[in-house]
């Protein structure tokens, strides 16, 4: 860079901008010898060419004319992100594109009436006479009456992955409780009616089971959103032998106060059987959608206490029913509430460690609860009545909570109730029939039950 | 004037220098620039969203940066913007990995010690005899459920924190929905297992310890049969030979010329596979573990795996490959006791399923089993759990959904409805509801079927 130009206005100018090509140029220029302009044009190139070199590497950079060469993976990329977009946008969606275009919806208008089904009136001597002529679908096997247990979920996706999640452990939790206990289970993903949906999805689906499987005993609908938390407890059935029903629920709650949380439709149980079927044709008339659910909600907010104002759910609905036909139904209700057949989670959840270290599985209520039920969570839409943080949490823990009386005995437990990770606690031995004999819960009725460490 | 203070000469030199200055502070600015450009500072971001930018982009350079972008890309849009705190009820924007964690609750735990070779757990060599005591003081828990029904154990699984992939858990709990239906119908119980219980045995291998685990806790269960959790059950009426696997331990999807004569690595599928409870399992999964420890052991399992067996890629050590391995090279041990099956799908793939579902339903009957009607449909390759699989996300999903309304259609049957389409998730009506439901036969008998009844 060193030219000696003698001349000092030539240096300024070509001092501050290296960049401009005027060194060469102006008056001064046939006055320099021949080599000097060379050395000049020389070194002014050289600045050119650096200058330029560097200009298209911060182009490349920031404006990204590089881009040129790599285009053909972004496009990809692109692509890629818009299919992926567009194929989960169509999974949730609710409307099929191979469904056929069904027009307006048709509510059932308020003078309509709904039933179930063909009224029915011998079931219980079809059956009797079905079980006569099938000996080997009974309805009592190995001195215990056969249960379904019902269970079920939407079509299509959760609102959010986390709620399929969720849904799938709290299956898996269902379905070790019933392969210990020798419960089938059903799960239902299909909406048999248009009309009854939502909650009121269950009547048309339960009256269907109930009809298609005579060997059935007591059929127990379960939400999906409840969870078994004692895997010892077994409901003791002998109790039930002169009702029908067996549903959680405070009867001064119900008979005293009208309260509309008086019993809960989350988890009961009710015999297959020509009382049964009554009781859901009388239940269903407030469930079409439409007309029909809305007239019928404001009746239930009316004359139950505490009901906000919405559309007749099942669980009103049923308390109403039972409210203004006592003496029709009551005789064959159980109102359960010695053990947790429905355990609101939010006063339960955060015992847990205080129940390990006092109780042990087996008692099936406030010390050990059979079911924790996570009303209000709704972690399958995209709002629910409590804090996510909290809901999740107290779903894990209780699933958890759960898990470990199941890994008891294969010798592991989950590191801590918040952790998916679970810990060694029994070594692998030569004689493993000896821990079978001790931990399996089906084999421990034999023993006596030990608290649990 | 700085001329007339230092002398021409030295006036020249501080210009020179100045200049000089001048040039290597402009090219450093322009570096500067580039670089910014270059790691992805650009985009007028703040200098705290630089740092950000360039922590991120430098661990993408360290793992594989495309795919987990596009998805989280394509998650992007469904998520709102910040997290509104503890307090949000929306479920849209909540990490799960802020709940999740590990704690000591006092319990004392068991490592394996890590000086030895691994082993699934202590050596037992005596495992009929102690089965067969134990099955003989509990006669309530009998190993055949009647004359040629052996109690049977289903198992399979998935991960216990939610998938990458948005909709995976949505068909994990359409696949064991339906696994649910099979084995409620043939009177199988099911393990579903969602924890990992050898951190060494992880990804494909950790069915091992899971399985030795199962047999030696469940005497009664005289076989296993895993499956994995991309699989589904697409014949509900095909009740398996039992008889005739009889004699045998081992019961797999393939072909003896492919294992034994050609060694190709899928000549058999252990994506679904019988084991029966007895010693000669606790053998074969001995024989078995040793390629699966993850790391240096997985990967050079993987390099000899990849050199003996025909067509096989490069990759660590995986347990199908591992298993063609040993049935070829001890064949005489083994062989005997192993039934490769390809009478019927006790694996099918799903490749060349899928698209035949219409002919079928026109053509066949459930019941068969095999390339009439697959008794099982697997969704090889498709993981629709992790980030991406070997195939188009879209066909995948969409063949799952096909595959899940087909077999799904076998239960609605029964109580009268059936799906819209194979594509679609409404149901219709196909009989009407009547006074007398008994006297409805359903076509397949599938309602109260001989495999279901109990010993009288």
């Amino acid at each position: 860079m060193g030219s000696g130009g003698a001349f000092p206005a030539q240096k300024r100018s070509s001092g501050v901008l290296p960049m401009v090509n005027g060194g060469a140029r102006g008056r001064a220029a046939p006055l320099l010898p021949r080599g000097r302009q060379i050395h000049k044009t020389f070194h002014n190139v050289k600045i050119t060419i650096l200058c330029g070199f560097v200009t298209i590497l911060v182009l490349r950079g920031t404006i990204g004319i590089g881009s040129l060469v790599t285009s053909e993976a972004d496009a990809e990329n692109q692509h890629l992100i818009e299919e992926t977009n567009r194929i989960i946008a169509e999974i949730r969606s609710d409307r099929d594109p191979s469904d056929p275009d069904e027009g307006p919806e048709r509510f059932l208008g308020l003078n309509d009436t709904f039933s179930l089904g063909p009224r029915i009136s011998n079931w219980d001597e079809d059956r009797k006479v079905w079980l006569e002529k099938n000996p080997r679908f009974p309805s009592y096997v190995n001195g215990k009456p056969r249960i379904l247990l019902v269970t079920g979920s939407q079509p299509t996706p959760c609102d959010n992955a986390i709620g399929d999640h969720y849904l799938l452990k709290a299956l898996k939790n269902k379905i070790d409780y019933c392969r210990i206990h020798g419960i089938e289970i059903m799960y239902n993903m299909a909406h048999l009616d248009k009309e009854m949906t939502g909650y009121w999805a269950k009547l048309p689906l339960l009256r269907r089971l109930m009809l298609s499987h005579p060997e059935v005993e007591w059929i127990w609908w379960m939400d999906s959103d409840a969870l078994f938390t004692d895997m010892v407890f077994e409901i003791p059935v002998s109790k039930y032998k002169d009702y029908n029903m067996v549903i959680h629920g405070y009867p001064d709650l119900l008979f005293e106060q009208k309260s509309w949380i008086s019993l809960n439709t989350g988890s009961f149980l009710f015999r297959n059987c020509q009382w049964s079927l009554d009781l859901m044709d009388a239940w269903a008339p407030m469930g079409p959608k439409g007309p029909l659910r809305e007239e019928a909600g404001k009746i239930l907010t009316a004359n139950l206490k505490g009901r906000p104002a919405f559309e007749a759910d099942d669980q009103s609905a049923l308390i109403y029913l039972f409210l203004s036909q006592k003496e029709q139904w009551m005789s064959k209700v159980y109102v359960e509430n010695s053990f947790y057949l429905h355990g609101f989670w939010e006063g339960l959840v955060d015992q847990y460690e205080e129940m390990i270290e006092k109780y042990h599985p087996g008692l099936g209520d406030a010390r050990w609860p059979f079911v924790t039920h996570f009303v209000g969570c709704k972690p399958c839409g995209s709002y629910g009545d409590y804090p996510v943080e909290r809901c999740l949490k107290s779903m894990e823990r209780a699933f958890n909570f759960a898990d470990n009386q199941v890994l008891n005995l294969y010798g592991f437990r989950h590191r801590g109730l918040a952790s998916p990770n679970i810990k060694r606690i029994r070594n692998e031995t030569v004689a493993p029939l000896v821990n079978v004999d001790q931990f399996d819960i089906r084999h421990a009725a034999r023993h006596t039950t030990e608290p649990q460490s | 004037m700085i001329g007339r203070l230092l002398g021409p000469r030295r006036a020249r030199q501080l210009q020179r220098f100045v200049r000089n200055g001048k040039l290597t502070i402009l090219c450093l600015l322009l570096t500067v620039i580039m670089f910014r450009g270059y790691l992805g500072a650009g985009r007028f971001g703040t200098p705290e969203k630089d740092l950000d930018d360039i922590r991120v982009t430098l661990s993408y350079i360290r793992k594989r940066p495309e795919p987990r972008r596009v998805l989280e890309e394509a998650q992007g849009e469904l998520k709102s913007a910040e997290n509104a705190g503890a307090g949000s009820n929306n479920y849209a924007d909540f990490d799960i990995r802020k709940i999740l964690r590990d704690e000591d609750d006092g319990v004392e735990e068991f490592k394996r010690d890590p000086s030895q070779p691994y082993s699934l757990g202590s050596e037992i060599s005596n495992w009929d005899e102690q089965r067969a005591k134990w099955l003989q003081s509990n006669p309530k828990f009998p190993n055949f459920i009647r004359e040629n029904k052996p109690r049977v154990l289903l198992v399979t699984g998935s991960s216990p924190k939610p998938c990458e992939n948005p909709v995976g858990d949505h068909y994990l709990l359409k696949s064991i929905k339906n696994k649910i239906d099979y084995c409620r119908l043939h009177g199988i119980e099911i393990f579903y297992n969602m924890a990992l219980l050898d951190v060494e045995m992880s990804g494909f291998w950790a069915k091992l310890p899971l399985i030795r685990k199962l047999l030696l806790s469940h005497p009664e269960v005289e076989f296993l049969w895993w499956m994995d959790s991309d699989a589904m059950f697409t014949d509900m009426a095909f009740e398996l030979p039992w008889e005739r696997y009889k004699d045998v331990n081992f019961v797999l999807h393939g072909w003896d010329e492919m294992i034994y004569d050609q060694k190709n690595w899928i000549g058999l599928n252990t994506g679904s596979f019988l084991l029966r409870n007895c010693q000669w399992s606790l053998d074969i999964l001995d024989m078995w573990a040793p390629m699966g420890p993850k790391g240096k052991v997985r990967e050079e399992a993987g390099k000899v795996l990849t050199r003996e067996l025909k067509e096989r890629p490069v990759f660590e050590a995986d347990d199908q490959s591992a298993m063609v391995y040993i049935l070829a090279t001890q064949k005489e041990k083994w062989a005997s006791k192993v039934y490769l099956e390809n009478a019927y799908y006790l694996h099918g793939y799903w490749g060349i399923l899928v698209d035949k579902y219409e002919d079928m339903i026109e053509s066949y009957h459930p019941g068969y089993g095999d390339h009439r009607w697959p008794l099982v449909t697997h969704f090889v390759g498709c993981k629709p759990c992790g980030k991406f699989g070997d195939y188009p996300v879209e066909r995948c999903l969409k063949q799952m959904d096909r595959a899940f309304n087909f077999g799904d259609n076998q239960i609605l049957r029964m109580y009268g409805f059936t799906h819209d389409s194979l594509g679609s998730r409404s149901v219709r009506r196909i009989r009407n509801e009547t006074s007398t439901p008994l006297a409805v036969r359903d076509e397949l008998g599938l309602l109260h079927p001989a495999f279901k009844a109990v010993k009288v």
